[in-house]
Order: C-alpha cells, then structure tokens, then sequence
C-alpha cells in the first residue's frame, strides 16, 4: 500500500498547476492509463497478445452513447451497458481464441481480424453510427449529491473523474493480480502447456483475464469517448491498438500501474517534441526498439532494484 | 456476366501472385528463423520508391533499376538483421514489437526524403492486350511472369540445393541442424535477408502499375500474413497459392459485394483457417 | 512529479510579448494519409508570414506589428488536435486560427472551440464547417472554401454542363469517408435534378487495386466515372479505369496529373480546379511572382499539382486578415475583424469575398483534356 500514496499528489495537482494544456493532457493520460492497465492485465501478466483492445475501445464508446441515444439513459447506466456489450462480444472472440488453443502469435493475428471486422461494421453501418462521419456527443456525464445535480464538464472536473477512476482500476487489477486468480494468470504466461498439466483450466483464465481487461477498455472507451465529445471508427484501428502496446512496453509491464507512465509518454511526446513531424514519428519508432533491445522491463523496470517474483 | 467473373477470376491471380511474394517472405522468416517480421511491408515500400528514384530520377532503364532496388532493400534487411533481429531471435513477441517499431523508422525515412506526395513512375509498358473474354494490362502481366519465376526459383533453390535443405533442417530442428554443421548464424541471417529482398522486389515490380505512397506496405503485409496462414506456414508454392486465393476472393467478391468490404474478405479467411484447419490449406497435417 | 514540471516549463512560461506580435494559428494535418490539403495551406501560409514580417511587418492603429506562425501538425488526430488547439488558445492567445481542412478534426475541436464564441476566429475549409456556419454560438466559425451546391458554387454548373454534353448515366467511385459520404449527398441529388442516372461504389482510403470494382462499374457502361477526390488514389483510378475501358472522368476534386499522365488513353477529363496556374503564370503576374517566390523560398520545383488547394486556409488568407485588421483598426478586436473580413474582396491570386454566412466564394477554372491532351480552360467569377 506504500505505493498507493504516490497517488496523492496527483490529487491536488490541479490545484496548484492552472495550466489547463497540461491538465488536459493528462486526463488524456488518465484515461489511455486505464486501457494500459487493462490490457497489461492480458499482455504483460497472462502474456497474451490481443490485438481486440482498441476495438473494446471503440465498441464501448459507440455503445455507450448510442444507448443514451436510443434508450435515455444517464451516462453512467449507458458506460454500464457498454461494459456488458463489451464482455458479451469478448466472450465469444475470446471463447473461439482459446477454446482453439491459438497460440500468442496466432492470437494476435485473429484479434486484430475481429478488430478490423469490428470496425468495418461500424465504418459502413452509417444509419446506426453515422460511419466514417462519426458523432458529435452532446450528453455529458451527471453526478447526483444530495440538493444538487453536478454536470462533468471542464479540465477540472473532468480530472478528478478520470484520476478516480484510474485509481479504482489500478486498484481492481492489483486485487486480481495478488489473488489466486493471478497466480493463474502468471503460470500460463510462463508456460501455459505445463499450466494446463499442473490442472489449472488454462481456457478459463485466459478467457477470465481477457473479458476483465476489456471491460476496463471499455470503461476507458465511454470516458474518453465523452471527454473528447466525438466519436468515430478510428478508435477501432490498429494504430491505437499499436498505441497501446506501446505504452504498456514503455511504462514496464512488470506493474500494474507502470503502463501508466507510457500513457503519459506517449500522450505528451508529440506537445514536448516540437520538430518536424517526421522526426516524431522516427522517435516514436526508435522508442519501440529501444525498449524492446535494451529496457524489456520499461521504465518502472528500469528503475526498480529488484525483480518481482509475479 | 461471365465475362465479368472470368476477367476477375484470373485478374485477382495477378494481384494475388503480389501478395504471394509477400507472403512467401513471411513464411520463409517464420518458417525457419520463427520471428515475425512486420516491417516486410515497409521493405516493401523502400524497394518501390528506390525503383521509381533510379528510373525516373536518375534516370536509369526500369530493367536495371530493379535488381538495383533488390540490392539496396538486401543491404538495409542486413542491416535490420544485424542490429536488430539478431538480439530477438525465437522471442516471437520481442521480435513482432521491434518489426513494428522499424516500420515507424523507416516510414519516417521515406517521408524526410520524398514527403506524402505520391510518386508515379512514368509508364513502362503501357496497352493492354485483349484475349477475348479478359483485358490485361501488359505490364501487369509482365509482373506477373517475374513474380511467378522468382517464386518457383525460390522452391526450387530450396529443395535441392544444400543451402534449400539445410533450411528446412534448421526449420525442424534447430539444434540438430547445429550440431550436423549447419551455420545457423548464417542460415537465419540469410533468410532474413532474403525475404526483405522478395518484398524489395515486390514493390519494385508494385512501382510500374500503381502509385506511390509512404504507408503502401502496410495492407501488403497484412496480406502477406493472410495468405501465408492461409496456406500453412512453411511452404513456399502454398503461400503462392494462399495469394492467389487471396487475390481471387477479392477480386471475384468486389462484383458481388460492395468494394468496402474489400478488405474482410482476408480477414474471415484468417479467423475460419485459423480455427478449423490450423496448419493451413495447402500443408499435409501429420 | 518532475516529469509534469517539465512539462510545465516547456509549456507555460513563454514571455508574452502581445504588444508587437499577432499570433496566427494553424491547425492542419501535416503528416498522415489525409495530409494533402494541411501540407499546402501549411507551405503558403509560412510564405505569406515570411514576406509580410520582411517588408516590415504590418501597421494597425497606427501601430506596427509582426506576425507569427504557430502550426503544429495535428497529424490527422482529433485529440491532439484539440491540445493543440487548447495550447494556441489558452498559452499563446492567439485570436486568428486557420484549418482544419478534415472533418474529423473539426468535429474533435469544435465542442471546445463553441466554448471560445467570441474570443477567436476559427477559418477552415472542413466541409463539416459549412453545415456549422450561421448557428448559435458559432459566430467564430467561417470557412475558407467555397461550397460545390451554393448559388455561387461550381457543383450545380457542371453537373448541369455534363447534361448538355449528353451524359444519361454517372458511375460514382468514392472513398468510405467522411468527405465521400459528404460529396455523394450534394451532387446525387444534382444529378437526379438534371435526370441523369447517378450509380455509386465506396472504397477504403488505401486502395490502390481498382480493377475489379472498374470492371464492374465498366460493364453497366456509364458516360461518365466520377471517381474520389485526392491524388493518390486518382491516379490509380484513372490509368485503371483506361485499361477497362472508361475512358471519360468527371471530377470536382483532384488534380490535372492523373488526366494528363493518361491524356493518350482518355477521351475526356474534365475538373474543377480552384485555378489552373500552368496557364494562369503566363496571364497572371501575381501567380507569376507566387510561383518564383515558392521556388525561392523552398528551393524546390513548384507544386503544380497541389497548388490549386492553397486557395484555402493559405496565402491570400493571412493577407485578407491582415487587410481586414488595419480596416477595423484592431488586432484583437475579433468581432470587428470578422466584420471588417466580411465586407472585403481581396484580390491576391484569387479574387476572394465571403457571402453572408462567412463561407469564401472565389473565382475558379473547369479544366477539359481532351484525347491527346489539348487542353481548354474555362473561367468562372461567381457573382
């Protein structure tokens, strides 16, 4: 728990910072951190490849507003229902993967088949997503005390949202990752054939570590989707499930939290690097190989003085 | 109708022999060396700009300039290897990440020298030739020929030559193939080298039929990668074959379904292969 | 922690020196597979800054002022748009911000930007602004393109020119996006108004293959092929459509490149083309100056073909703002600019005004190739 006070500061950041680019990016930081986490959650400690994160994403964002849309809910009821589309579709993505025993690079090549299957869908059902135009999102998210309605809207207010819910994440997936569950989880990553004869169901943990991570994808999906007040197709491409990979190899995926500061990174890089475009995008590649080559841990690993045993 | 459906039929086995030499570049490095190398596309895409460079810049004959983008594609796959691939070796996820990584670098290459601009290479072999039920363009068939004899020159360097067989060796058994005297450093170096060479070549042939853009690659290697599955890891006619089952669904599929999905087709291909016939169409399951 | 200090620095502490400087923004997609418009507007834009702060910058009030460019490159990225947005409007306070020309990125910025009514000048060419311009809390919208359907738009007028030219019968082959879905809502209906029988087929941005979708679009025998709208897929399509067979194209976007790389094979290209500067050099001494000073500036070959697109969002715009600040007699007064850009007809390389709901009408050119390649340029001044 020692680490959980490094979460403080953050909390009165902006009360101090009055820079609102800065806050900005990082509720962007926030909220990309929760889709790093989750999907660590499958990559870095069930060591599964899965190229479906970005399409939970973008399904989630869809669905989220479209229920509000079409059935009047509240914001939070419609992220709820997103959560449930979600999980439904990943348990039959996930079912076919692993009910098959595809293994790590054949998984990731069918993911990112669905993926795209996914996103061509909503690319051409223009009468229900309005396709490649995408949808401006009016609605923001309400929060009901006692006398008053309060209205998320804001840097600010928007901060704080983002910043809990990061916490609550991180704070879910450290429960699975220390409880039997994860244990699971780790000795499939190690060797899921000999996990198997050790008689752990390694299909079901698999299945259970992919529909948790992309159910935080999700959360991350209805968030981001009303922070930025647009949604389109694009949230489904591989370029952002790429993105993903990136910050969690960046951040370290030893911890459970590390992918966070690759989503900082990440979000930041293009507003710090102020030279040609082409140069960022060059630096962007260099940062994969290097961390790959000579920083396999990432940053937190790079810094931490002792190996975990998870 | 016919007409339509034959022209299509055999149109979609040209386009599919182009995703069969990518494809065949994928399977050869999986196949033996067992990495990922997502960057073939980007390989790709330095072979075709360097042969639009030396025949409409420098101004050297189409012909020449081929073999002489191949060599440059060779050079740069050496390179990759050497500084890269080398330290990934049998880490398939590593090396996937790195691969993905060296697309962004050399994208980013290729746009500093020749920016978004597309290229067009002046026409090499313009006309079409007009068998009755099937209109081809000329230089797409002559692409097609090259592409079709490299690819059989490919099998058959492999199955009779000792460095072919040593390659399969290697392919079966690492170890083994060490210890009978295999130089495997070489060997995975090699075919490293090779299949950038096969995607050099392929966007060099791509550059005299279609215009030029920095991301060009990255739906050829996810082809490639299509077709290669498809037809079963590890063999070389297969991912020809796997390409033009590609090339032909595709192609047959645009005068049924809308062109926008396009795309999908591949994909379902992947995912049905996958599940139900893992090794692939065109591979003997043991 | 200190990751966010540095942050801060990089950031925050830039001394203001608003006395002497107007800050002009640009917010364009440099890089990326939809760059094309961004990277025009963005190379005249630099020319028009470079050359007003040489002669000395500028006099407002009796006051006199430089320039400066802020364009980051948005790289086609609604989110780091919207920073980047945030980081000119917030940091740098700047009041005059030219682009997006994408869609996208306008839909990305727009909820923020309608907070800032009022407070900036937001001038575009994203056809999603046209649908903007006159409502509510958008009085700091305007967009800096002409409209292909508007009485004084160029759409109607071809469509109507192909009537007389026989056409019964459009093949329309689109990209699935945004702008696609866009240009089939305003010209299907103008072909239905003319009667002419309007056939659509979509394809992914990327496609470089068209032959089977041309084989079967060849084989339901149109007039005409209205293909999609940026060069890179243009000439593909068209050197594609040759080989099938169809052999006349009709288009309102692109460039002159893909007809005359083909001007052997096609009977006719015929394209609405903002200006036709190879012509337009010899009888027009300010395109004539433009073109030497482009080459001088960047010390390359004149981009013919992208130049047409600087009609938006590029060079003649810094200078009609900078005319319309020293007739309102303000460098921040935003509501008297506008005004003050409004009432104006700037003649620079186009003749540019905007009508009353702030979207740009200008004088263009429709270019006809003939088989061969003569070609015939037809002028057109909107009144």
């Amino acid at each position: 728990m020692r680490a959980g006070l490094l979460w403080l500061p953050l909390f009165v950041v902006p009360l101090v910072l009055h820079n609102d680019v800065v806050l900005t990016i990082l509720v962007f930081t926030f909220i990309l951190g929760i889709l790093a986490v989750s999907f660590n959650l499958i990559f870095g400690y069930t060591g599964q490849l899965s190229m479906f994160h970005a399409a939970a994403f973008g399904i989630a964002a869809y669905a989220t507003h479209l229920s509000m849309a079409h059935l009047g809910v509240s914001f939070w009821v419609g992220m709820a229902i997103a959560v449930v589309v979600v999980t439904a579709i990943s348990l039959v993505v996930g079912t076919i993967c692993f009910r098959f025993k595809l293994k790590e690079f054949y998984f990731a090549i069918v993911t990112l088949a669905f993926s795209e299957m996914v996103r061509l869908i909503i690319l051409n059902w223009s009468s229900f997503t309005n396709g490649s135009l995408g949808i401006n999102l009016t609605d923001k998210p309400t929060v009901w005390l006692p006398g008053e309605t309060i209205v998320i809207e804001g840097t600010q207010m928007w901060y704080y949202l983002s910043l809990v819910a990061l916490v609550v994440t991180v704070f879910v997936c450290t429960r699975v990752v220390h409880s039997w569950m994860g244990r699971c989880f780790a000795a499939i990553r190690l060797n899921d054939e000999l996990a198997d004869t050790l008689g752990i169901d390694v299909f079901r943990y698999k299945l259970v570590s992919f529909l948790i991570g992309n159910a935080g994808a999700a959360v991350a999906g209805a968030l981001y989707a009303f922070y930025l007040s647009y949604i389109e197709p694009d949230y489904l491409a591989v370029d952002q499930s790429l993105a993903i990979v990136a910050m969690v190899l960046l951040g370290g995926r030893d911890t459970v939290a590390g992918p966070v500061i690759g989503a900082f990174i990440l979000t930041a890089l293009p507003h710090v690097i102020n030279f040609s475009a082409e140069s960022r995008i060059f630096v962007y590649g260099l940062i994969l190989i290097f961390t790959i080559l000579v920083m396999p841990k990432g940053i937190t690993g790079a810094f931490a003085r002792r190996s975990r045993v998870l | 109708m016919l007409q339509l459906f034959v022209g299509q039929l055999l149109n979609g086995v040209i386009v599919g022999t182009l995703y069969g030499i990518i494809a065949l570049g994928v399977t050869l490095t999986f196949g033996i060396t067992g990495i990922v190398n997502f960057a073939l596309g980007a390989f790709m895409a330095i072979g075709a700009y360097t042969s639009w460079y030396l025949t409409d810049v420098v101004g050297i004959a189409y012909p020449v300039a081929v073999p002489l983008a191949v060599l440059v594609v060779a050079v740069f796959g050496l390179l990759a290897d050497q500084t890269l691939f080398r330290f990934t070796r049998n880490n398939l996820i590593n090396g996937l990440i790195v691969s993905i990584g060296l697309i962004s670098v050399i994208q980013s290459v290729l746009l500093m020298l020749w920016t978004t601009t597309p290229k067009n290479m002046h026409y090499i072999l313009p006309g079409v030739l007009n068998l009755d039920l099937f209109i081809v363009p000329k230089m797409k068939g002559v692409v097609f020929l090259v592409l079709l004899a490299v690819i059989l020159a490919t099998y058959a360097a492999l199955t009779r030559t000792w460095a072919g067989r040593a390659a399969y060796a290697f392919a079966q058994a690492p170890e083994a193939a060490k210890l009978m005297g295999v130089r495997t450093g070489f060997l995975q170096t090699g075919v490293v080298v090779y299949s950038t060479a096969l995607a050099g070549l392929g966007g060099a042939l791509y550059a005299s039929l279609y215009s030029l853009e920095v991301s060009m690659g990255s739906s050829y290697i996810l082809k490639g990668f299509e077709a290669a599955i498809l037809a079963g890891i590890g063999t070389v006619m297969g991912s020809l074959m796997g390409g033009i089952v590609l090339g032909v669904t595709e192609a047959v599929g645009s005068i049924f379904f809308p062109q926008a999905y396009r795309d999908a087709y591949g994909l379902v291909f992947l995912v049905l292969i996958l599940l139900f016939r893992p090794s692939g169409l065109f591979v003997r399951t043991r | 922690m200190f990751a966010a200090a540095t942050l801060a620095t990089c950031f925050g502490i830039a001394p203001a020196k608003a006395q002497d400087v107007v800050k002009i923004g640009e917010i364009e997609a440099q890089t990326g597979a939809l760059n094309t418009y961004g990277w025009m507007s963005s190379q005249g834009m630099r020319m028009a800054v470079e050359e007003i702060n040489k002669a000395g910058g500028f006099e407002v009030a009796g006051k006199k002022y430089k320039l400066q460019l802020l364009n980051p490159d948005t790289q086609g990225n609604p989110q780091q748009a919207l920073i980047e947005l945030k980081g000119m409007l917030e940091q740098d306070h700047a009041k005059y911000v030219f682009g997006p020309f994408l869609t996208n990125i306008y839909k990305g910025i727009e909820p923020y930007a309608t907070g800032f009514d009022g407070k900036f000048l937001l001038i575009g060419g994203a056809t999603a602004i046209h649908f903007d311009l006159g409502k509510a809390q958008h009085g700091y919208l305007m967009r800096s393109w002409n409209w292909d359907a508007g009485p004084s738009g160029f759409g109607s007028l071809m469509v109507a020119n192909l009537k007389q030219r026989g056409a019964k019968k459009v093949a329309m082959l689109m990209q699935n996006d945004a702008f696609g879905h866009v240009a089939r809502d305003i010209y299907a209906p103008l072909f239905q108004k003319e009667g002419i029988q309007f056939d659509e087929e979509w394809f992914e941005p990327g496609t470089t293959d068209f032959s089977s979708v041309l084989a079967k679009i060849a084989a339901g025998k149109p007039d005409y092929l209205f293909p999609g709208y940026s060069d890179a897929v243009l000439y593909d399509i068209v050197r594609q459509a040759t080989e099938v067979g169809l052999t006349k194209i009709w288009l309102v976007r692109g460039s002159l490149g893909p007809g005359l790389k083909n001007k052997d094979a096609l009977d006719e290209y015929i394209i609405y083309i903002p200006k036709y500067f190879e012509e337009a050099q010899n009888t027009e001494p300010k395109v004539k100056k433009f073109i030497a000073d482009y080459k001088a500036f960047y010390k390359t070959d004149f981009p013919y073909d992208q130049a047409p697109l600087c009609s938006s969002s590029c060079y003649d715009h810094v200078f009609m703002l900078v005319e319309a600040m020293q007739k309102a007699g303000s460098v921040d007064d935003v509501a008297k600019v506008k005004q003050a850009l409004m009432s104006i007809t700037y003649k620079g390389l186009w003749e540019t005004r905007y009508d009353e709901t702030g979207e740009e009408v200008i004088n263009f050119d429709v270019v006809d190739i003939k088989k061969g390649g003569n070609i015939e340029v037809s002028h057109f001044t909107p009144k």
